[in-house]
């Protein structure tokens, strides 16, 4: 055998020794009722066609590959956002491992976060007495400040009250009655993570500006002159947040981040473990009502929270993960607008030099065809930018994307003609995409770490921009938004055409001379 | 074997340079060498020159005799193509240190052609002599000697230090080196009446490739390209050719007047860019051919080609003709290229309202002014201001540049494009044109110029410096107007000659009080033009226009 304990291979070396394949061939001859290569071969190379496509695109009740997540992680990653705030979702554990896992592997960052496990005798009696035993255990073990409450389907299923079930534990002595418990019913069955990042946001939002379920006295406004900043469910979260700030800084802004899980995603190693870092404090969270207006990076994940928001008299404003210079030009503009204060001399500076690296670059994305997938906003914000830079957008898919957000996307498209042959899918999955890069191919594809069976099969080079990457380590450290943020963006998009030539001119003696130090 | 002064100056005395031959004795004496004024952004050196020259040549081994510097700084630094071997992208280098630079680096060198042999064996090594080297007395023509009688191998030295002058006079002693060392040297397995010689073609991003193919239909041979894509072996036995055809018209004239005394072999300028050049070229490569023995038949299927080739070309174009109507162009590149490329830009509908002939001759100068009419904006000197001005006229929509003035147009909010040699895209031939065409019109209309000419949201007008030169351009302009004086004395302080620092009202009152006639005369007077000598072009322009204005006076 190849595999012996003084040299101990893994599967990347291992199952291409002799033996192993010798042995994988018998099995598939043996006992895999092998088909006729020549049939298989046929099959796939159909599955390319327009007809395929068409039969693809029939599809009416089966999902394949989806490009989006479930409410609960979203609510997730908003409650990590508040100080020493732990989030609890009411519903089976295996649903919150899998939160856990999903924000690990992207943020390479430890995620914590405790379930009510809610077992089959929950399920047929209903989970109040795992929210009462979850409380209690979850305030005992980890002392957080806040506990936010979130869904899985299972409780959601059953019909589970949370605000009932929240009062009956405090009765019950889980938690001291005057303890910050804000919820949100976030089913997996409607929506997706954008929505459930906004049911819970506004969930503890409610909480803190509307008496809390009743146990205290709703908050009166009396207006300052601060301003809110709501990031979204935003996989750039550690590098925007801080981006942000900076800029706030810069314009002499006093802000409060909301939902603010830049610490917490990105914790030094020195020796001491933090389960909870950095975050909105509870007291900034309650006073964010006096605010002078609130800015929403991403439309599509404060659909619900700010409308309420603007139901207490502040000014909201929404972008769509602004990405580039017109996108920053208008966000820095609202800026200015709201709070009164002049764009800063560095920020100027700042915009003339991604205006040059946008020039300097222009001719190797001029023309070029992209299909993105992504969460709504983020879709919108990346095809503004390729706009800008003179790329053409040709698909742009979100399977949590909506009619509405079909017509905005359109709107953006008609605005430029880079973007008149681009088609918009609403609620279409990466099977979808799939056929869309067969039969109508482009240069590159933007998405998130599944992109790359896409970038495998159609042989589309891909562009690792979106939530989740999980193959690809710390670009969430780097910002997208900001001036800055633009050039990162132009940076990744420039280094996969550039690596893409140099992977299609290095065939010595054969297309290497076109293999050029200067690009 | 002649020494290195005696072959600059025969370099200088090259009867087929225009520029040369209308220079005097002392002129030519002084030649090319261009002095330039130190503390002022200086282009390349000799060595640069000459490498450029002859790095092209795909299977030889070009080894730089210096410390890092030279070959640190030149390796793989262009974007010539090659077909074949990729020797010529090893950058080997002899990478002299101080106890070399103290006892002399002749043994490092003759042992690294020997580690080359041992380990390439590549048809020919060129071996590039650079400043300190040749400053401490390392004798190159005697290592290369002695290892050629060694190795049994062609080891050519190629000396052109940098210290002997600007890039320009490198080309030409590369060109020496080959006529010296390699041209002649072996014989080809066969020739045909068919067989052409290309000169100064580097096959930059593999434009050569465009029109090989057009050759190859004709049947006609491309017996050695001096350089683009060359071998050694072609080169060595290029003197078999039939005729000849030189395309960078200064680089390498010397080689191709050479080899036409030498060798019989006749030559023609000619360019590949533009549609209407190619065909003339084509068009000359068969005559001469035809000339030499080839059967006269080659004409018409020339002629067959050319009008399929122009019938595409035109078809393609056409397509963005509508897309170009009334955009105008700035051209801003030295020398050959830019009358070459302004037929072109004509072909394609686009208009020009300017070109810089800073490293253009005269006659340079004149072949633009017959093709762009007498209006013709020839920009000497243009300042970012100036640029800007034109752009904000509405007087230029794009600029098509080489890669250093990007950056001026850049910042002075103008779509620019790349033409020079760092340029990424093949333009030589008929679908070359189309493709600069494409080129033109997706940097006419790339949105970031858009982006670029906008001020920021948040500043207010008249604000940007652009607004404030602006203003400030009108103003000076205003006082002019309103003054005659102050406008003669502001014309009279144009700055003639950079090198010397004279200024035209200078110039102009020695020519009256002397009554000079002569580029020399002038030179005695004011020292104009006694620097690196670009402005004598303009000096006989002053100088003409004084005298055709003095005849009218007299006239009178």
């Amino acid at each position: 055998m190849p595999q012996s304990a003084e040299h101990v291979l893994d599967h990347f070396d291992l199952f291409r020794g002799p033996e192993y394949q010798q042995m994988l061939a018998n099995k598939k001859k043996m006992f895999e009722n092998p088909r006729d290569p020549a049939e298989v071969e046929r099959v796939r190379e159909w599955a390319k066609t327009p007809e395929y496509r068409e039969k693809n695109f029939a599809r009416e009740a089966l999902t394949v590959n989806p490009a989006k997540a479930c409410q609960p992680l979203g609510a997730v990653f908003a409650a990590v956002g508040f100080e020493q705030t732990i989030p609890f979702v009411h519903g089976s554990q295996g649903c919150v491992a899998y939160y856990r896992s999903h924000l690990s592997r992207h943020f390479k960052e430890p995620s914590s976060c405790v379930s009510s496990s809610m077992t089959e005798d929950a399920a047929v009696f209903g989970g109040l007495n795992n929210m009462i035993d979850g409380l209690a255990n979850t305030y005992n073990m980890y002392k957080p400040k806040m506990i936010a409450v979130s869904t899985t389907c299972m409780a959601e299923v059953i019909g589970d009250d949370l605000n009932a079930f929240i009062k009956t534990s405090k009765e019950k002595g889980s938690v001291p009655a005057e303890y910050d418990v804000p919820f949100a019913h976030t089913p997996a069955f409607v929506g997706s993570h954008v929505t459930g990042y906004d049911n819970a946001l506004k969930g503890i939002i409610e909480h803190f500006w509307d008496g809390k379920a009743g146990t205290a006295p709703k908050l009166e406004r009396t207006a300052n002159e601060k301003i809110n900043f709501i990031g979204g469910f935003d996989g750039y979260t550690v590098g925007n947040i801080r981006e942000v700030k900076r800029i706030f800084g810069l314009m002499g802004i006093d802000y409060t981040i909301l939902a603010d899980n830049s610490e917490v995603f990105d914790t030094p190693t020195d020796g001491e473990f933090r389960m909870y870092d950095g975050g909105t404090t509870l007291e900034d969270a309650a006073n964010a009502i006096h605010a002078k207006a609130t800015i929403s990076m991403q439309e599509y994940c404060t659909e619900k929270t700010l409308p309420l928001i603007a139901a207490h008299g502040q000014e909201v404003a929404a972008f769509n993960h602004p990405v580039g210079v017109s996108a920053t030009d208008k966000f820095l503009m609202t800026l200015s607008r709201i709070t009164g204060k002049p764009i800063p001399e560095e920020l100027a500076r700042e915009r003339g030099r991604l205006v040059d690296a946008v020039a300097d670059s222009s001719a190797h994305i001029h023309g070029k065809k992209f299909a993105i997938y992504g969460d709504p906003d983020l879709c919108l914000g990346l095809a503004g930018f390729l706009l800008e830079l003179g790329a053409e957008p040709t698909h742009i898919l979100a399977t949590n994307g909506g009619k509405a957000w079909a017509e905005k996307v359109q709107k953006l498209l008609d605005s430029s003609p880079f973007g008149q042959n681009c088609h918009v899918y609403p609620g279409k999955d990466l099977w979808h995409m799939r056929s869309l890069l067969f039969t109508e191919p482009v240069d590159f594809l933007i998405g998130n770490t599944y992109g790359k069976y896409l970038e495998r099969d159609t042989g589309t080079p891909l562009i690792r921009i979106g939530f989740p990457i999980f193959d690809r380590h710390h670009h969430h450290r780097y910002p997208v938004w900001g001036y800055q943020g633009g050039l990162n963006v132009l940076v990744w998009i420039l280094d996969r055409i550039f690596e893409s030539i140099d992977a299609t001119t290095n065939v010595p003696a054969k297309s290497d001379y076109s293999f050029d130090i200067i690009r | 074997m002649s020494s290195l002064s005696a072959t600059i100056q025969d370099v200088f005395n090259e009867p087929g340079c225009g520029k040369n031959a209308n220079k005097s004795e002392a002129e030519r004496k002084k030649g090319c060498t261009k002095q330039l004024q130190p503390g002022g952004a200086a282009g390349g050196c000799a060595f640069d020159g000459a490498k450029i020259a002859l790095q092209p040549l795909t299977d030889v081994a070009h080894l730089v005799h210096g410390p890092i510097a030279c070959e640190g700084n030149s390796w793989d630094n262009r974007g010539a193509k090659s077909s074949g071997s990729n020797l010529w992208r090893t950058g080997f280098t002899t990478d002299i240190n101080e106890t070399d630079v103290v006892f002399g680096g002749e043994k490092r060198l003759f042992k690294s052609i020997r580690e080359i042999i041992e380990k390439y064996d590549p048809p020919a090594i060129f071996v590039y002599q650079t400043c300190v080297p040749a400053m401490i007395g390392d004798d190159i023509d005697a290592v290369c000697k002695a290892a050629r009688e060694k190795f049994n191998k062609p080891v050519i030295p190629i000396n052109s230090p940098g210290f002997v002058g600007p890039k320009n006079l490198g080309n030409k002693l590369a060109g020496e080196a080959l006529l010296q060392h390699v041209i002649g040297t072996e014989e080809p397995e066969y020739t045909t009446p068919y067989d052409l010689n290309i000169i100064g073609e580097y096959n930059l991003s593999g434009e050569l490739w465009q029109v090989k193919p057009l050759l190859d239909e004709l049947g006609i041979r491309i017996m050695a390209c001096i350089s683009g894509d060359g071998k050694y072996k072609e080169v060595a036995s290029s003197h078999r050719a039939k005729a000849a055809m030189m395309v960078c018209s200064k680089a390498m004239i010397n080689v191709a007047r050479k080899m036409e005394e030498r060798y019989g072999i006749p030559f023609f300028e000619g360019s590949f860019y533009g549609i209407e050049d190619s065909s003339d070229s084509l068009r000359e490569i068969a005559r001469m051919l035809i000339e030499r023995g080839a059967p006269a038949e080659l004409m018409d299927r020339t002629e067959a080609l050319i009008a399929r080739e122009e019938a595409k070309a035109w078809a393609a174009i056409a397509k963005y003709k509508p897309r170009f109507q009334g955009k105008k162009v700035l051209l801003i590149t030295g020398g050959v290229k830019s009358w070459s490329v302004v037929a072109a830009l004509q072909e394609a509908g686009l208009e020009l309202v300017g070109t810089s002939v800073k490293k253009s001759t005269k006659e340079d100068k004149e072949r633009i002014k017959e093709l762009m009419g007498q209006d013709a904006h020839m920009i000497e000197d243009m300042t970012p201001r100036e640029m800007y001005k034109m752009l904000k006229d509405a007087r230029a929509d794009i600029m098509l540049s080489g890669g250093r003035s990007q950056f001026i147009a850049l910042k002075a909010s103008m779509p620019w494009l790349d033409i020079n040699q760092e340029r990424h895209h093949a333009y030589m031939g008929y679908v070359g044109m189309v493709k600069l065409v494409e080129e033109i019109d997706k940097a006419l209309y790339n949105p970031v110029w858009a982006q670029v000419r906008k001020p920021a949201p948040w500043e207010k007008a008249g604000e940007n410096w652009q607004s404030r030169a602006m203003a400030q351009a009108e103003a000076e302009a205003a006082a002019l107007a309103a003054d005659p004086v102050k406008a003669e004395e502001a014309r009279r302080a144009k700055k003639i000659c950079n090198c010397k620092s004279v200024e035209l009202g200078v110039i102009e009152d020695a020519i009256l009080a002397n009554n000079l006639s002569t580029v020399e005369g002038v030179r005695e007077a004011t020292n104009a033009s006694g620097g690196c000598g670009a402005c004598a072009v303009r000096i006989e322009e002053i100088l003409e226009q004084m005298v055709s204005a003095s005849h009218a006076i007299a006239a009178e």
